[in-house]
Order: structure tokens, then sequence, then C-alpha cells
């Protein structure tokens, strides 16, 4: 049914609205309003920011701001209404005064704790039927890495949260997955969502190989953490149903700042750090360039003789960085409309010399009571990101081509990385050795250079009308928009990226990504009768996605090293990518509650998606029930709080656009180009993914509310998987996508707080995260049990296999006889076996533990946490063996290595073999290494944070109001590093080379690394003034 | 005013039809169908990668068949495939190319061009060069089954997939000789001939020469046939008919043996280095060039161990690069001319297959076998633009391999002189020989026919670091890529039985016995 509004209907409509809006205020007025303000002060007399203040039975509300002032118009019978976090809700009639100093006493019987979830709507914990986990701004916006990214401030802070940066220096991705990986090809990051609107997080491509690769930003990096408000983790499916697809990883709801009443106040918050590298491997000092121990001034390898070494030349070529942020912002405003601006500039250096990242972001936002009833929200961020040169990844990348250089290369050989070309006065390259795969990382540093810029502007408006008391709409439309820059330019004569042709590359790639959503929202709460009260959200939405990416291509330039698409010998417009989609939906959400300790919660959504066959339809829905013990059966007095919950919930997913029809690509080549059938098998009849998902948790608080518990086991079964697997090759697809499989999921996750000690003066708290996900491939299809989720077998090969799990790492190994024991062959080397199981690379389980001290003004905070369980390869560390750099490969150099083991035919080895013969035999040139003899196990312990901080004291006169100083370091040392699981008779063990928790990329490409960047540790001061 | 909200809520639901979705899933940047319009492109895709393009040259042949057949050594300790370590990435990568690049677009001309017209006859004739590569590799393959979209798909046996080739080619000559006069296929797209169908037509016919000789030890009657046939169809006789690929900068479709030669990693092997020196080959100066430091012809063994390339005399600035028709040095490094048409088969060739069935006893066009040998010289040594006096001289020339000067201190690798011997047995080793350094550079060709013939005569690799071949022996085959592990477990262990061998390099193809 359509329905055209005529003008007569539309100026109908206008008049109602405008005599709603005319009449109301009137009735208003009749009951004498009154204008009153106040602060609001913890037990301590110090003020409290963002309690919310409201009018009993009324719709007038604001919350305190930075001095814990509030200003509000009231009918002068009011009763105010004071509520946060922590804290006892209290009510205070007006009678008339125009001032008032309200303390609110720490909450003692419940934590009745506010928490943002789905679409915006705010709802108290103890309703909630699902898991979540909340975080103070202060825990993203103290503390910082140099990576810039807010995601990577979540590390051992949330329960169940496994958060893997792509070492790609300032500006990475990262990888966040919730309650583990639940699609095989598909995306496995949680969905963020900023004030209620969802976030692209995409990004444009991320390593799928040891190969050479740069890291390319994603969503997240765009956030400001400065303008973070709190941050709420909805950990499973059944807390995002209402986001649809998306959410089927979870949801990180982040929530920004908003101006409050009262006069402008001013913060600023500032800091500046210096990152180092943390350097993990070990090297020889003994042997210098050449091989089997003859020196050789032009070798590459480090297998000559005894040389002067350079312990540190690696360390010498990594940079100590440092870091700056600047944030000001400002609030206030008055009872109709309040107003919160911000700037934020960002400077991260990288510790490969000459990356940094350069981030400016804009924030405007706008709340305004427009007529009585109805209120609107308007934001708008502009973000301008620079990223410069940044660094190469992967085998061939800036990092491997440091620590490959030779033990007995000084610094000052190294820097001496280019002649004079006398032939046309360009940079000539230098490298020490005659290579075709490195190049001197100072050439790659100085004469390659792969810049980012963004430019993203993020709009978000929203209406809201209070229709009856019970009963509002809202209408929101969000724009979010970005365009990158990417150049590349790399001197004439660049070796290592394979490709670049005479007289040098460059290249310029426009992406621009937008995201339309519009939405409308039917929100309210009734009272069924005296025990049953209801509420619920019916809506609709249209999400339109496009993205767009233009690459021009000058390979080979005229003018050597004229970097300009107006220089090339052959310009190619290379490619475009156009990625549009939309999805339309309806979803609805009832709540019904029973004397305030029992809740049942149902939702249901149907989407339409446009990358699948009509009808293009999909439905889910979930139910969930929570119950408050504590207010329903008497308890013992020492249990304060205690509630169950459980949910069951269905989420629906589409797939990425353009699956349904056979794809042939045109480029070009000799005479008038070519055309090739995709390598991708098209599937038209594609399915939507299931997963189906329960969870079951207990909050329960003991000792008044010292000690909390609040725990979670839960299972998910992901069906219709869009697997997108190898045939065989001889097919002539190197991929298709299926619908199949069944992937399980079952975990828990625990998180303890608690406050051992709590004195006047002295506070000790102390939180304990704890989770484990285990993850089991039930099924693929009947014909096929194993698929490859990377299409490189170097090192390893992720593979899904029935019976086991995601993530699992296959790769060559050292073969053993049934007994056992090592083979070995008549050459003294071990004997390959192929197609071996060598890990996988998610951990076991995680732990988190946090604590924070307070003794007067001082706050001091502690995060250790770690993970156990689950392995990497390593192709840096057989890169550090092939050319003879590892501490290791400086035994057996001169022979005398008998293998432990048999040999094939029987009988012991007595084969005595060298180090180089050794180390080159298994890790075949470093690129195709024999996987399992570079596998580590990822278990490692850390110190991630440590912070000081101290309130300076200073009198409210003072021009600034309050002064916060912070001294902290992050990602400070390990408490334990993994070893290597083959654990070699009378080899040195060896420890992780690289930091456990990194990786190459973002993508479902993990546990295989080549290449990353030492890990980075960072001190930093962090200063916040309010004024 | 409820109302005008459920209105205004209905009126959004409704008027957000799904209609557009069909066009807006649909990708602008790709084709979703493809017909006459698009044939000629895939066919020039499919020309462009069966022969290797950029990407694949070099882990697909420099650093394999370019090294077995001896043309080129590693002067870098960065690659092992010279002491026959293999590289189970590079041999999936050989399958990309002709599975996932070339049969395709093959199969969809087979399939859907005129029954018996001119592009399916060429789409027959490039789907026949292309497996004869992949399956003088590995040995039996999935090849009835390629290119369909299956989840599982057969290994066939050797025998059965060169009979196969026999046959496409046959009826693809036949197809192109009942086109009108002056046909030219796929005219403007085609890479190799621009279309020029009597062109094809004999690079077809010496394509199913080569393949008769293939299999002469192994099954002689049918290579008869099958050889007589050919030359009485028509083979190729002249330069002006070399087959060779145009190529661009555009995209991957450079050149590969220059873009590999300007990364300077490999030089001159002491085998081919021994023969020319030894010849006084005028061909010399065209397929390698002086090197950096000595300006001097150098070359240096296969299989050298790192210790050994680590002296200054093994470097690659000590040793020959590839001739200046691929690269030219400049500022220590080279240059290459990327664009440089790329060798796929000459009429020289021809005419040393035709001599070597001549001597086999087979109706080779009535000639000799010492005129056709003698011609194969002639053919080859004018295509380097050799003048016709010193060819004259060379083909007289008692001249005896040398010892090449390497490292090694290597002795000459062989005794076998240029000038017609007597006896069949010389007769065939110089036959192989001078084939050998006539289809420089093509690798995968020479490595073939040196493990059908034994010819020529070459140093055995320093040092072997496949425990599968010890000392002495030649790399026989590649082992299959891992990936059909995981995609084809099944197909593939089948296809390792009718190998008749482990699936490692020691094992000998169908073809290949003494």
């Amino acid at each position: 049914m359509k329905r055209k509004f005529t003008n007569k209907v539309s100026i109908l409509k206008v008049m109602l609205l405008i005599s709603f809006g005319i009449l109301l205020p009137f009735w208003g007025l009749a009951q004498n309003v009154k204008e009153v303000q106040g602060v609001v002060l913890d037990q301590a007399n110090q003020p409290i920011m963002g309690v919310s203040v409201g009018v009993e039975n009324g719709t007038e509300g604001t919350t305190t701001n930075e001095d814990g002032r509030f200003f509000l118009k009231v009918p002068d019978n009011a009763i105010l209404v004071f509520s946060f976090v922590g804290f006892e809700s209290q009510k205070i009639p007006v009678e008339g005064k125009a001032e008032l100093t309200v303390t609110l006493l720490e909450s003692q019987k419940e934590l009745d704790e506010v928490v943002v979830t789905a679409l915006g709507i705010t709802r108290n914990t103890r309703t909630l039927t699902y898991a979540t986990q909340n975080l103070a701004a202060e825990e993203v916006n103290e503390i910082r890495g140099n990576s810039g990214n807010i995601m990577n401030n979540l590390s051992g802070k949330v329960a169940g949260a496994v958060i893997t940066p792509a070492a790609t220096g300032p500006g990475s991705a990262a990888r966040v997955v919730l309650r583990g990986n639940k699609s095989i090809s598909g995306n496995n990051n949680a969905l963020i969502v900023v004030d209620g609107v969802p976030l692209d997080n995409s990004t444009r491509s991320q390593a799928t190989s040891t190969f050479n690769s740069y890291g390319v930003s994603d969503g997240a990096a765009s956030i400001n953490p400065d303008d973070v408000e709190s941050i709420n983790v909805l950990k499973g499916p059944s807390a995002a149903a209402l986001y649809g697809s998306r959410a089927a990883n979870g949801a990180i709801i982040i929530t920004t700042k908003r101006g409050s009443e009262g006069s402008v106040a001013f913060n600023y918050n500032g800091g500046f750090s210096v990152e180092q590298p943390v350097l993990l491997m070990d090297f020889q000092n003994v042997y210098g360039r050449g091989n089997g121990g003859v020196a050789d001034p032009t070798g590459a390898e480090s297998w000559g003789a005894p040389a002067q070494t350079y312990p540190d030349n690696v360390k010498s070529f990594f940079e100590t960085s440092s870091s700056f942020n600047n944030s000001l912002n400002f609030s206030g405003g008055t009872e109709k409309i309040q107003g919160y601006g911000s700037y934020t500039n960002n400077r991260n250096g990288g510790i490969v010399p000459d990356n940094a990242l350069d981030r400016n972001t804009l924030n405007l936002r706008v709340n305004a009571t427009v007529l009585p009833k109805l209120t609107t929200d308007a934001k708008i961020t502009y973000l301008n990101q620079n990223i410069k040169n940044k660094p190469r990844q992967g085998d061939t990348g800036t990092s491997m081509g440091t620590y490959i250089m030779p033990r007995d290369m000084s610094e000052e050989e190294l820097k001496d990385f280019e002649g004079v070309n006398p032939v046309n006065g360009e940079p000539l390259r230098k490298y020490w050795t005659n290579s075709s795969i490195f190049d001197n990382p100072y050439w790659d540093v100085y004469r390659t250079s792969v810049n980012e810029e963004r430019n993203r502007v993020t709009l978000l408006g929203s209406a809201k009308y209070q229709l009856t008391d019970w009963l509002s709409v809202m209408g929101r439309y969000s724009f979010d928009r970005y365009e990158d820059k990417e150049t590349g330019s790399f001197y004439d004569g660049t070796i290592s990226l394979g490709s670049v042709q005479p007289g040098g590359q460059y290249y310029e790639r426009f992406s621009t990504f937008s995201e339309r959503n519009i939405d409308v929202l039917v929100t309210g709460e009734n009272d069924l009768s005296a025990d049953f009260s209801i509420n619920y959200n019916f809506g609709a939405a249209i999400l339109n996605r496009t993205s767009q990416s233009v690459q021009n291509m000058a390979n080979g330039l005229s003018i050597p090293n004229q970097f300009n698409l107006a220089f090339a010998t052959t310009p190619s417009f290379a490619e475009i990518i156009d990625l549009n989609r939309e999805m339309q939906s309806v979803y609805g959400n009832v709540q019904v509650g029973f004397r305030d300790q029992l809740y049942l919660d149902v939702s249901a959504r149907n989407d339409w998606s446009s990358t699948l066959p009509a009808p293009h339809s999909y439905f889910y829905p979930s139910v969930g029930l929570s119950a408050i013990l504590s207010d329903m059966i008497n308890m013992p007095s020492w249990i304060s709080f205690a509630k169950v919950r459980g949910s069951y919930t269905q989420v629906g997913n589409d797939a990425d656009p353009y699956l349904l029809s056979q794809l042939y690509n045109f480029s070009l080549g000799a005479q008038e180009g070519f055309v090739n059938r995709d390598a991708t098998r098209a599937i038209g009849n594609l399915k939507p993914e299931e997963t189906n998902s329960a969870e079951i948790g207990i909050d329960w608080k003991f000792f008044n509310n010292r000690l909390g518990l609040d725990a979670t086991i839960y299972k998910s079964n992901t069906k219709n998987q869009l697997l997108f697997i190898g045939l065989p090759m001889a097919s002539g697809f190197g991929r298709q996508y299926i619908n199949a499989g069944d992937i399980e999921n079952k975990g828990i996750e625990v998180a303890l707080t608690g406050t051992p000690i709590e004195k006047d003066d002295f506070t000790w708290s102390t939180t304990v995260n704890f989770s484990r996900n285990i993850n089991t491939i039930l099924e693929l299809t009947p014909e096929i049990t194993q698929a490859d989720l990377s299409a490189s077998t170097r090192m390893a090969t992720v593979v899904a296999k029935v019976g086991g799990s995601y993530g699992d790492l296959y790769g060559r190994g050292w073969k053993r006889n049934e007994n056992g024991e090592f083979l070995i062959g008549a050459n003294g080397l071990p004997v390959m076996e192929s197609n071996m199981k060598l890990g996988n690379f998610n951990p076991d389980f995680m732990l988190g533990w946090a604590n924070s001290f307070s003794y007067n003004r001082f706050d001091l905070s502690v995060l250790i946490d770690g993970r156990v369980g689950g392995e990497m390869v390593s192709g840096t560390d057989s890169f550090l063996g092939y050319y003879g750099i590892g501490d290791y490969t400086a035994e057996w150099r001169d022979g005398g290595l008998v293998l432990p083991g048999v040999l094939e035919t029987g009988g012991a080895n007595t084969t005595a073999i060298d180090a180089q013969t050794f180390w080159t035999a298994v890790s075949q040139n470093g690129r195709d290494a024999w996987g399992e003899f570079f596998t580590y196990s990822t278990t490692n312990f850390r110190l991630r944070q440590l912070s000081v901080s101290y309130n300076i004291p200073l009198e409210n006169t003072n021009l600034i109001r309050n002064a916060k100083v912070s001294l902290y370091g992050n990602n400070l040392f390990f408490l334990y590093r993994g070893k290597a699981t083959l654990d070699i008779d009378g080899m040195k063990k060896r420890t992780i080379p690289i930091d456990p928790e990194a990786a190459l990329g973002i993508g479902n490409y993990q546990g295989v690394e080549a290449g990353l960047p030492p890990a980075v540790r960072s001190f930093g001061l962090n200063v916040k003034l309010s004024f | 005013m409820k109302k005008i909200f459920i209105y205004a809520l209905a009126g959004f639901l409704f008027t957000g039809c799904t209609k557009d979705f069909e066009n807006l899933n649909t990708n602008p940047t790709k084709l979703t169908e493809v017909g006459k319009r698009e044939m000629p492109f895939m066919f020039a895709k499919a020309q462009s990668s069966s022969a290797m393009n950029r990407s694949f040259y070099q882990t697909v042949q420099n650093l394999g068949a370019d090294l077995y057949a001896q043309y080129f050594a590693t002067s870098v300790t960065s690659f092992q495939t010279d002491r026959y370590v293999t590289v189970p990435d590079w041999q999936r990568r050989f399958w990309t190319v002709v599975y996932v690049d070339t049969a395709p677009q093959l199969r969809a001309i087979l399939d859907n061009a005129e029954p018996n017209s001119g592009e399916q006859a060429l789409a027959q004739i490039l789907w026949v060069y292309s497996f004869h590569r992949l399956t003088d590799h590995f040995g039996p393959i999935p090849y009835f089954g390629a290119a369909t979209p299956e989840t599982v798909i057969l290994y066939d046996d050797q025998d059965v997939i060169y009979d196969d080739f026999f046959k496409r080619l046959e009826q693809a000559v036949t197809d192109l000789k009942s086109l009108p006069e002056g046909t030219a296929v796929f005219e403007n797209y085609e890479l190799m001939y621009n279309g020029d169908v009597d062109k094809w037509i004999h690079f077809a016919n010496t394509l199913r020469l080569r393949l008769a000789l293939r299999i002469s030890a192994v099954d002689p009657a049918r290579a008869k046939t099958e050889a007589e046939a050919a030359v009485a169809s028509g083979v190729l006789t002249s330069n002006s008919e070399n087959a060779s690929l145009a190529k661009s900068l555009e995209g991957n479709d450079t050149n590969g043996l220059a873009q590999v030669a300007a990364w300077n990693e490999f030089a001159m092997s002491s085998t081919i280095a021994s023969y020319l020196k030894g010849y006084q080959d005028p061909r010399l100066s065209k397929y390698f060039q002086p090197d950096l430091v000595n300006g001097q012809y150098n070359s240096l063994r296969n299989g050298l161990p790192p210790a050994s390339l680590a002296l200054p005399r093994n470097t690659s600035a000590q040793n020959s690069n590839v001739g200046s028709y691929w690269v030219t040095p400049s500022a220590g490094t080279f240059t290459p001319d990327l664009v440089a048409r790329f060798h796929i088969m000459g009429a020289a060739e021809a005419y040393f297959l035709r001599a070597e069935g001549v001597l086999n006893g087979w109706n080779m066009g009535g000639e000799t076998a010492q005129n056709l040998y003698e011609e194969g010289i002639r053919t080859s040594l004018s295509q380097w633009g050799v003048s016709e006096g010193d060819v004259t001289n060379y083909i007289n020339s008692t001249a005896v391999p040398v010892a090449p000067g390497d490292s090694e201190n290597s002795p000459a690798v062989s005794n076998v002189p240029i000038k017609w011997g007597e006896g069949e047995a010389i007769q065939r080793q110089q036959i192989g020989t001078q084939k050998w350094l006539a289809i420089y550079p093509d690798g995968m060709e020479a490595w073939a026919e040196f493990r059908r013939t034994g010819y020529p005569a070459m140093y055995p690799v320093v040092q072997s670091d496949n425990p599968n071949l010890p000392s002495g022996e030649f790399i026989k085959r590649l082992p299959y890529p891992l990936t059909e592990e995981v995609s084809n477990l099944t197909e593939l262990n089948k296809g390792r039985a009718l190998l008749g061998g482990p699936d490692n390099v020691a094992t000998r193809l169908w073809w290949d016995i003494d």
C-alpha cells in the first residue's frame, strides 16, 4: 500500500504540528515554570559530572556539567530526580528554591548502571538479558599507543575480546573479535557504533599472504578518543539483534560527548609520549658476511667467517619516535540549546624513520529542544588524517630488510644507501649484495613512499517527538563519507616491489566510501497494571553503502623520478571497484517487566539486502529473560544483588555484492587487451548466513557491592556459512563461495570486580577478566571436509577442516615414524612431511588483571594481561635462520650437528651437518620455510599499562578549576613470551622473536607473519585541565 | 496526529522497494556475460598467460626448467632450485597459469565459437601448447575435466593426454585449411601471428612433430604416424614464420625473461658456455653479454652451494647476463627491453625434429638427416643475424666444447663436434645438442628433450640438496602442488598412482624411457 500525500494532507500535517507546538507550551506555562540551578557533589564534596537530573513524571531533564552544575526550567512544584551510575538516586522537591546543593550517596544496595544499547537506546543494566561491559572515557583517552587506534585500548579490559593490532605503524587497523571467529571467510570483526549509527570499519585491503603489503587504516582509527564519553561492549549477537547482520559478531557502542546546560566550560587534554621499539629478537654477533664460513664482502647472508659485528645495527635503524596529542573542547548551553565542540590534533610518530600520522578532528554537536516535545540532536565531525611514508610489511618489507642486514654491517655502511647515476645524475640504488628482493631499508624509507590522506565527514541528525508522555517517535539521518587518497612513489631502480619499471613508478588511488542511514523509531512505555510494565521499539531503516576506487598508474616514468602522472611512459587507469549495496529493514523489540524484577525481551527483524537473490529477504528473532533474584527472594545479607539472565538469538547475514553472476575481467595487455573469467566462481543461489546463539549469565554482587561477579556461558552456531573455499585448481576457479557448514563457538566469560581495600584515603579496586572460547568446525559440505582460507601456502596455510577449529595452521614439518621419532634423511637433514598441523592462531584462554589504587589525590593503575595457547608461524624467524642472523645460528657452524632421530631406513642418524646446511634446508630461502621449524606458542603475559596520576589541588576561583596530570607506560615489558613448539635436542631454545599478538593485517589471514616491525613501548605524560 | 506518523512510517516502508536491487548488485567494472565480442580478448589472454607473463616467468620457468636445461645457473644464494630443491608454491603457480589463466578462456571459445571455425582451431592449438608444457613437468594431470566447474576433477594418464593432443592438432589444422585463402583469425587481437592462418597451420604441425618425437621411444608407431602427417601437412620452414608473442608495458604483459634478467640473479651456465665457447659460436654474443667486472664471457656451474656462491668469481657481476635482446647494461645495472617479443617456437627446431625423424626411419619430406641438421643450424644462426659465410664455416667446423673456465675448473662438457659425424649415435647427439642451442631460451622444451634424449651432455649439478636425487642424477619431474592435497586429495592420490613411482623429482614420466 503506497500512499501519496496530497498538498492538502501535508498542510494539514504542518498545521497539526504547529498547533501542538503552540498549545503545549501554554499548557505548560499555566503551571508556573521556574528556573532551578544547583550543584551535585559526592560524599567527598567533589562535583560529579554527568548526573542525570529529571523531573519526576515529566519530560524535562538535563545532566550536570564538568563542575557538577545543572540548570533546568521546571514547574515549581516539581520533584527532581538525580541519578548516576554507582550512586543512590535521590528525589528532591523544588518547593520554590532557585539553588540546590545535592549530595549523592554511593550506591550500597545495587549498581543501577545505565548503558547505551542498540540503536542508541539507553537501558538500565538490570533489565538486560545479555552480557555487556562498560568502559569509561579515561580508559581510551589517557593512555595511548602510537597506533592512534582506539580499539587497541580495549586489550585486556574486556572479557572475551581478542584485539589484534595490525603492526603497520601509526593509523593502523585493529582486528576485534568477540567470542571467537564465526565466519570462515567473511568478516569476524565486531561492529562499531557511534551515537547509535554504525560506523564503517571496513578496510580496503588487508594482507592475505606474507608477501609485501602496505597496511590500510580502518574506520575505527578515525574515532577521536577525546570525544568519547563511554564505550559499551555488547559481546554476543543477542545484544545487537537490532542492528542486523553487521552486528552478528557483537558490537562496540561508543557514545560521544554532548553539551550540557550552563556557562561555557573549556577542557583541555594533552599528552606527549615517546615510543621505542621493544626489540625482541636475539642476534648472533660473531659471524659476518659470507657463506659456509667463507667471508664474502658482497654476501647477503651472515654465514661467513668471524668478523667484527655490530650488535645494535638493527636497533639503530629504528627510531625513538614521539607523539603529541592536543585536544580542546567546550561545552555549554541554555535550557533550550546545548552545544559541544572540540578540536583535536594527533601527531604520532612511527619507529620506522619518516613514518608519521597527523590527524585533525573537529567535532560540533548541538542538542536543542525546539518545541517542548520536540528535541533534536545534530552532530558534524570532520577528520583529516595523513599517514606519511607507510612502512612496507611482509617478507620484502622495510622491517625484514633491516633484520636481515649482515651482522658485520655498521650503521654508517647501512646509511650509505645510494650513489649517483653517472648517466642522469639521479640516485642509484646501492645494496650490499645482488638481490632482486630486497632494498636497503634506508632506500625503502627515503626513496619509496606510500602516503595516505583521509578526509572524512560524518553527519548525524535526529529529531524526537514526544507524542504522548508514553510514546515518542524519532527520525534519524546519518551520513558518513570519506575519501582516501593514496599515493605511491618509487624511485628508478627500486627492486623490492618487484615491478618498478624504468624511470620509476608513481600511482594515485582515490577511494571514496559513503554510507547513509535513514531510520524511524517509535518508542513507548506503559504500565499495564501495578505489576506489569511494557516498553517497546518499532523501527524501519534504509541503509545505503557505496564505495569506489580509482587508480591511475605511471609504471615507468619518461623523466626518471618525476613523480607525477604527466610523466608516465605508459599511463594506465588501473581499476575501479564499486561496492554499491542497500539494505532495508523493519524491526521491533518488546520488553515486558514484572515488578521491576523479571524482564522478558523479544525482538524480531526482517532485512532485504540487495546482495542476495530475489526475494532478497530474511527474518530473524531473538528472545531473552532476566530476573533480579535478590529482589524476588530473600537472600543472605552478604549478597547485595543477584541477577540471572538468558537469551537466544538468531542473526542473519547477507554477503558481499556481485557474487550472483559469473564475472569476467578486462585488463590491458599487448594488442587490444585481455578478458579472463574471474577466478572466483559465482553463486547464483546465495543464501544468507545464519548464526544461532544462546547465552546464560549471572550478575551477582556481594558484601555491599565490594565484590562483583559477572559470568556468561554461551554457545553459537553459524550455519549456511558463506564459505570462500578453494576448488581443485583444475576447475579453473581458484575459489568459490558456497553456502554450507556449521561452526560452533562455545565459551565462558568471567569478570570479577572487587574493592579489597576501601578506606577514607586509600582505595584499591581490582578487576579480573577471564575468557575461554572453544571453536569447532562441525561441518563443511558433504564433499568437502577441508578448505584453505588463504591462497598462500608459504610457511603455513590457514585451513578449515571438519573436526578442527577455525584458525588451524597447516604446513610442512618434520616427519615422525609411528613411534614419534624424528626421521632423518641420508643427508643428515630432517625428512619433510607436508600438510602437517602446526597449530591454531587463536588463544585458548585470555586473562586480564586491572588494578587501580587511589591514595588522596594520587591514582595508580596497573594492567597485566595475557593469552594462553595459540601458535604463530614466524616468517621473520625463518629469514633469521636462513640468513644466519638469529643467535641460535651461531651454534654448530663448524659442523658436528648430528640431529636426533632415526633414518628412514632404520637405525640411528650418524651424519653430521653444520648449522648452515640445517637452517638453509628448513628455512627454504626464508620465504617458503618448513613451517614447523618456525612455529611458536603465542602464550604471553605482559605489563600492558601502568599509570600514575595526580589531581592538582586548585581553588575554585582560579582560572583553571581542575587539573590532572598522569604519567604512563604502555606495553612496558613481557613477563613471559612463548617458545618454539619444536624443541630440537642440542639446539638453543628459541623465544618468539616478534610481538605474539601483532599481525600483518586484520583480515582472516592470521597466524602467519613475516617481517613484522618490532613491538612498540611508549612512555607518556598526559594533562587534563578544565577552565 | 498519531495517524500521520503511522502513514509516514507506512509510506517510508513501502516506498523502499527492492526493484532496484538487481541493478545495484551489478558490478559496472566487470562483464557478466561473454560472447562473440569478448572471444578475441579471451584468446589473447590465454596466449599471454600460457607463455608465462611477467608475474609467472621467474618462479615457473626461469628458476625451474631454464636451470634444469642448464642455459642458466643462479648466481645468488636466494634460490635453491638450482640444487634441485623444489618450491611447492611455485608448482602451484604453474597450475594457476594453465588452469585458471589459460584453460577457462580457451574452453569458453571452444564451447561458444562456431564448430570447425578458425577461432575454435586456434583455441585447440593453444590448448595443446599450454597443456603439453604442464604434463611434461608433472606427468598425469587433470586434463579432460580442466576448466569445468566441478568440485572433484579426475587425473588423466599421460598417454591418453598425448592421444588427445594429436587429435586436437589434426582437427585444428584440417579446420584451418578449409578456411578461405587469406583468412585472418582474431586479427588485431591475436599476439603471435596476428591471425595469419597459414603460419598457425605451420605452428600447429611443428607442435605435432615435437610431440611425436617426444613419444618416439614409448610409442614408436604412433610417433611415426603423427610425425609424417605433420610434415606432410607443412611445418615451419623459415624464420619469417617463427612464433613469438607481442609484449606490452601494460598490465603484467611484459617480457618475463627481460624482467628477470634485469634483476641479474642468474648467469650463463657453464654447460652452455662450454659449447658456445668451444664452437666459437657466433650466437654467444647474442645469447649472452660480457660480465660487468672483467668484460668477459664468464659462466658458473649449476647447483653451486652457498659457500661457493660466496666466491667473488661466482657473483652475478663476474658472470654473463643474457644478451642485449633482453637487457642492456647501464650504470652497473641492467635496463630491460620489456616489450621485446617473447620467443615461442622457431623454424630451426622443426628442421632438427625432422633430422631426428629421418634417423628414426620416417619420411620427413624426402630430405636427408644431414641436410635437415645443417638447415636447422643455418636457420638458427640466421635468426640471430649471423652472415651466410660464417654460417658455412660453422657448419663445417670440427670444433668441440672447451673447458668454460669456471670456479670449479670444469673440463669440457663433451667432445661432440659441430660437423656432421659418422654413425647414428653421434648424429643423434649432434642433433640434440644443436637443437638445444637453437631453441634457447626455451628452457621448458629443452629440459623435456634432455630428459627424453639425454642430449646435450651436461655437467651434473655441483650439489643436490634434494635427498631423492643423489649426486650425478638429473631432475626428472616436479612434484604435484600442495594445494591439490587440500582441494582434490582423492583424485591426487589416483593421479599419483598413475605416475608409477613416488610423487617426487626422481620419477620418470611416461615418455621418458631409455
